[in-house]
């Protein structure tokens, strides 16, 4: 027999998250219909999508598997780093060498740019974030984060 | 003659020229920041709140106003172009309007978005003027019970959003609805799903979820192609709309600004609603419905118009009771607060040159949008030819800053990973992820209103049907079904043959 | 305006610079401050930390820069404050929260009492008593009966677990010894909404929120849940007069810095607190929102060390009582 392959995989991760969902109100009160508690209706969203996810599956049994098309690995792999990357470094490096960090780990993700287009996009974004963040909208962000200090020249 | 009165005290206050200046300002800075994506007018707004300290109060709100409407222009240009809506609303423009840029029509899409939402904006403006007292009355009518109904009846309309799969559409609804009660139960104080981490204890933010399942997810559609030297973008061929064009806008812009003007009254996020709203009344009674979601025009002009309808009259509860609808509202009253003015009842009578002035500068404001946006269209759309792997890192850094502004959480840039993750694992099971975003706007607010409604009511169920306002949206919401699943049967035996052909 | 952000841009990159030197108390402060409110752009606990900023800014020669820290009922930017350097650059404003969350949260991430430096305390916002505008009770000797002899069917609505108007009605609740029928919204604008569209019955909430309505007639007023009366609602009995006794109840604000924020730096902060506070601006603007700044023995660190003490004491039996928890 043929199975649709992404039919199957779609329907398994809407099971898959409508499980992990009905198991996060495991210690949530249920209530009643009449009187319902924080788990009601939770549970009840989780059990429709886990009905709709195995109907998702069913019909995917017996027919040609859909075209799911390549992934570009490499770019998921930088730009989901990206705002991570962001978020772990903007309180210590502060705001200018974040930015410049997802910057140049974005271009990265990108298999056609060199190290020229890199650091010229770095250069050229960093700087222009600063200037438009926190000079025109006053961000109220460091530029310079506490990690740096012990870097820069003292007084 | 009150009306005519009470205009020419606006108008002299909104034509000073300091206030035209601020105006022009407000809508300049929204355009501009609304472009940047990842950055919508609630940030905006709260950045530039220091700024307007110094200057008059009817003056700095009339700005402030502008950067609303200003941002939510803006927001809508990235949403068409970059396929990034810094808002719910424009989430819906999104659909119809990226896929007319990718096609080539990027300019049509933006000039057709400014002009409907110049008229949209107009006509409401109107409302607000003639009838902002009797609506607010009518609005207060809409209690838990009726809201629920509301919000029922939305979800119901809302699987016309999917072009796909019905079953896939509601089920990325579902989902949907399961991420937006992550975080406090409103109505027992419990946290749910949070996993023990205090940064989502009170919800995900909708900016996150947004911008990882519909920015993030498309760059790395984007990067798909990037080995086969296919273009995602086509040559463009003309700037502006045809004569066709406007032809087939025409309808959608009356029905999306009426629906916008309605809905957007109601204080408990009706503004939201409508743009969805306006694309679902489109798509159903459009003669050729398969067309929506591949480029239609009336996906573009109807959630447009609607959207800026509702977001001009969403000032009502706001200027006539001083209850803030949505964020940026609670800013406005924030400002007004600081200036010195009680927001509340007795503003339009305290303060008449406050409040009529604010009212029409939306309309002047509008004015200048449509001037300011109407040439910058062409540059817009040479921003296109930029070439990909230049423009993507910018939108990354954009993005990663606009979020973070939003709450200062770091936490939020994380969840924008996770859903740009997951909105392309299922873009690529064939899921579209605007239902999913509706689902988790509207989730916490039907809840919400089902168990508020049935806590007023001491659990009695009927409250829905003996309530007539609730009573007859609950039968449209039965009528949609109807309507729904009925050609959806001939439809899906067209899809099986053509996914299998 | 411009320019001033951009000096204080400057500033704060040279200041950064000067870091490895240690920044002398004396000098202090060299950079813009960043004040952390625990809640949203737009509230009341904003605005006021907005005006006193301001005015603070002028003293000091720094701008303090609000920064919008909310989630989990103020917590999280609490946690935020306890958590950054003692070198008077990060400040807290929180309002009485500080000392109900203590209660209110079983695992807090920091230790309410010993996790900060305590600067002053800034107002204190009376609440009132309202309803909508067509519930029977002509006052609040009539809401008591009425509440009693009605409790299946009289709704109380509050703002969510943890703000003003909940802490009210619990402490409304303990002292009339009813348990009543809540309604909980998201934030004070929809419950608000809601009592004025009279989808529920009564709520007892911030002057800042209440007074506009209350003077627009769309809502009713029982009494201010203060020791005089309010000089904005000058004809509203305070809840003694009205015959409910001990019921005094205001959402204090207070200015905290991070533990170990040297004390010369707090010093500095208590007297250009206490400047603002007599700021004509910051006056007349606390008067409109039918508050008074704090008196300047108030407006210490041992004031507020005093309040939050006693703060915590007072709710803890209220809050254990109702068995209510945000965790």
């Amino acid at each position: 027999m043929q199975i649709d392959t992404r039919e199957l995989a779609c329907g398994g991760l809407f099971v898959a998250f409508a499980a992990a969902f009905a198991y996060g109100t495991v210690d949530l009160p249920l209530g009643s219909a009449l009187r319902m508690g924080p788990g009601y209706f939770p549970l009840m969203l989780a059990i429709i999508l886990g009905v709709l996810g195995l109907v998702i599956i069913f019909k995917g049994l017996g027919r040609a598997p859909s075209p799911i098309g390549g992934v570009p690995w490499r770019g998921l792999l930088f730009i989901l780093a990206g705002p991570i990357v962001f978020g772990l470094t903007v309180r210590g490096l502060g705001l200018a060498a974040a930015i410049a960090l997802v910057a140049a780990i974005a271009t990265l993700a990108s298999a056609r740019a060199g190290i020229r287009l890199m650091l010229l996009l770095t250069l050229s974004l960093t700087v222009f974030c600063v200037i438009v963040f926190s000079y025109g909208l006053g961000l109220p962000y460091a530029l310079v984060g506490p990690w740096l200090a012990p870097f820069l020249p003292g007084r | 003659m009150d009306l005519l009165q009470n205009l020419a005290i606006g108008f002299s206050a909104s034509l000073d020229p300091v206030n035209l200046l601020y105006c022009f300002l407000g809508v300049l800075l929204g355009t501009l920041i609304g472009v940047l994506p990842g950055i919508g007018p609630t940030a905006t707004i709260a950045m530039l709140l220091p700024i307007t300290f110094g200057l008059k109060p009817e003056t700095s709100l009339i700005m402030l106003a502008g950067i609303y409407y200003g941002a939510q222009y803006g927001g809508s240009t990235t949403a068409i172009l970059i396929n990034l809506p810094g808002e719910s609303s424009s989430a819906v423009t999104a659909i119809d309007g990226y896929q007319m840029a990718r096609q080539g029509r990027a300019g049509p899409a933006l000039a057709i978005a400014a002009l409907g939402s110049f008229f949209a904006g107009t006509v409401a403006t109107m409302l607000v003027a003639v009838f902002a007292l009797p609506l607010t009355e009518m609005a207060l009518q809409f209690g838990p019970a009726e809201y629920f109904s509301l919000i029922f009846l939305g979800l119901i309309a809302s699987v016309a959003l999917a072009h796909g799969s019905v079953l896939k559409a509601l089920a990325m609804i579902t989902l949907g609805l399961l991420f937006g009660l992550v975080g406090t139960d409103v109505t027992s104080g419990a946290q749910r799903f949070t996993l023990g981490i205090p940064d989502i204890s009170d919800k995900l933010e909708f900016v996150s979820v947004a911008i990882g399942v519909f920015g993030l997810a498309e760059i790395l559609r984007n990067l798909e192609n990037e080995s086969d030297r296919q273009v995602a973008i086509k040559k463009i061929t003309h700037v502006w709309p045809t004569r066709d064009d406007f032809r087939q806008m025409v309808g959608p812009v009356l029905r999306g600004t009426g629906l916008g003007s309605a809905l957007g009254i109601l204080p408990g996020g009706g503004a939201i609603l409508s743009s969805f709203a306006a694309y679902t009344v489109e798509k159903r009674i459009s003669k050729t419905p398969e067309a929506f979601g591949k480029g239609a025009i009336a996906g573009v002009a109807a959630p447009e118009a609607a959207n800026n309808a509702g977001a001009q009259t969403s000032f009502i509860p706001m200027l006539t009771l001083g209850i803030p609808a949505n964020a940026v509202m609670a800013l406005m009253v924030g400002a007004m607060i600081i200036q010195g003015i009680q927001p509340g009842p007795n503003v339009a009578i305290e303060q008449p040159q406050l409040f009529w002035g604010v009212i029409t500068s939306m309309w002047i404001g509008n004015l200048m949008l449509v001037m300011l946006n109407l040439p910058l269209v062409g540059l817009w759309v040479r921003l296109l030819t930029i070439p990909y792997t230049v423009l993507f890192p910018a939108i990354l850094v954009f993005c990663s800053i606009g979020v973070f502004s939003v709450n200062s959480n770091v936490f939020d840039l994380y969840t924008v990973a996770f859903f740009g993750l997951v909105g392309y694992v299922l873009i690529k099971l064939g899921c579209e992820p605007a239902p999913l975003l509706l689902g988790f706007v509207l989730g916490p607010m039907l809840e919400e209103n089902l168990r508020r409604a049935m806590t007023i009511s001491r659990g009695d169920w009927t409250v829905f049907f003996t309530r007539p306002l609730s009573a007859t949206l609950l039968v449209i919401a039965l009528l949609v079904l109807v309507l729904v699943f009925l050609p959806s049967i001939r439809a899906k035996r067209e899809e099986v043959f053509q996914e299998e052909g | 305006m411009k320019n001033a952000r951009i000096v204080a841009v400057v500033a704060a990159l040279m200041a950064a610079a000067g870091f490895s030197g240690g920044a002398a108390a004396e000098d202090y402060p060299t950079r813009p401050i960043s004040m952390v409110v625990p809640f949203a752009a737009g509230g009341p606990t904003d605005t006021v930390a907005r005006l006193v900023a301001e005015s603070m800014s002028r003293d000091l020669g720094q701008q303090i820069l609000v920064e919008n820290v909310g989630g989990a009922g103020g917590t999280l930017g609490a946690s935020r404050v306890a958590k950054s350097d003692p070198d008077g650059y990060t400040l807290l404003l929180h309002h009485i929260g500080m000392a109900t969350s203590a209660v209110l949260y079983r695992k807090l991430p920091y230790d309410t009492l010993n996790a900060f430096e305590y600067v002053g305390l800034v107002t204190e916002v009376p609440m009132t008593i309202v309803a909508r505008s067509d519930f029977e009770p002509a006052d609040l000797k009539g809401l008591i009966d009425y509440v009693k002899t009605n409790k299946d069917k009289v709704t109380l609505a509050n703002a969510g677990v943890g703000a003003a108007s909940h802490l009210c009605g619990m402490l409304f609740m303990s002292k009339i010894g009813e348990q009543l029928t809540t309604v909980p919204y998201k934030g004070t604008g929809p419950a608000m909404t809601d009592l004025v569209g009279k989808q529920v019955d009564f709520m007892c909430d911030q002057t800042t929120n209440t007074t506009n309505q209350i003077k627009g007639g769309k809502i009713k007023v029982y009494a201010t849940t203060t020791k005089d009366r309010v000089a904005s609602l000058p004809d509203v009995p305070t809840a003694a007069e009205a015959g409910l006794q001990d019921f005094e109840v205001g959402i204090w604000h207070g200015v905290y810095a991070p533990k170990g924020t040297p004390p010369e730096i707090t010093a500095k902060l208590s007297a250009a607190l206490q400047k603002a506070l007599k700021d004509p601006l910051v006056v007349k603007r606390f008067a409109d929102l039918g508050t008074a700044p704090s008196t300047e023995a108030e407006a210490t660190p041992e004031g507020l060390k005093t309040k939050l003490t006693s703060e915590i004491e007072r709710w803890r039996p209220v809050i254990t009582a109702a068995g209510v928890y945000a965790d």
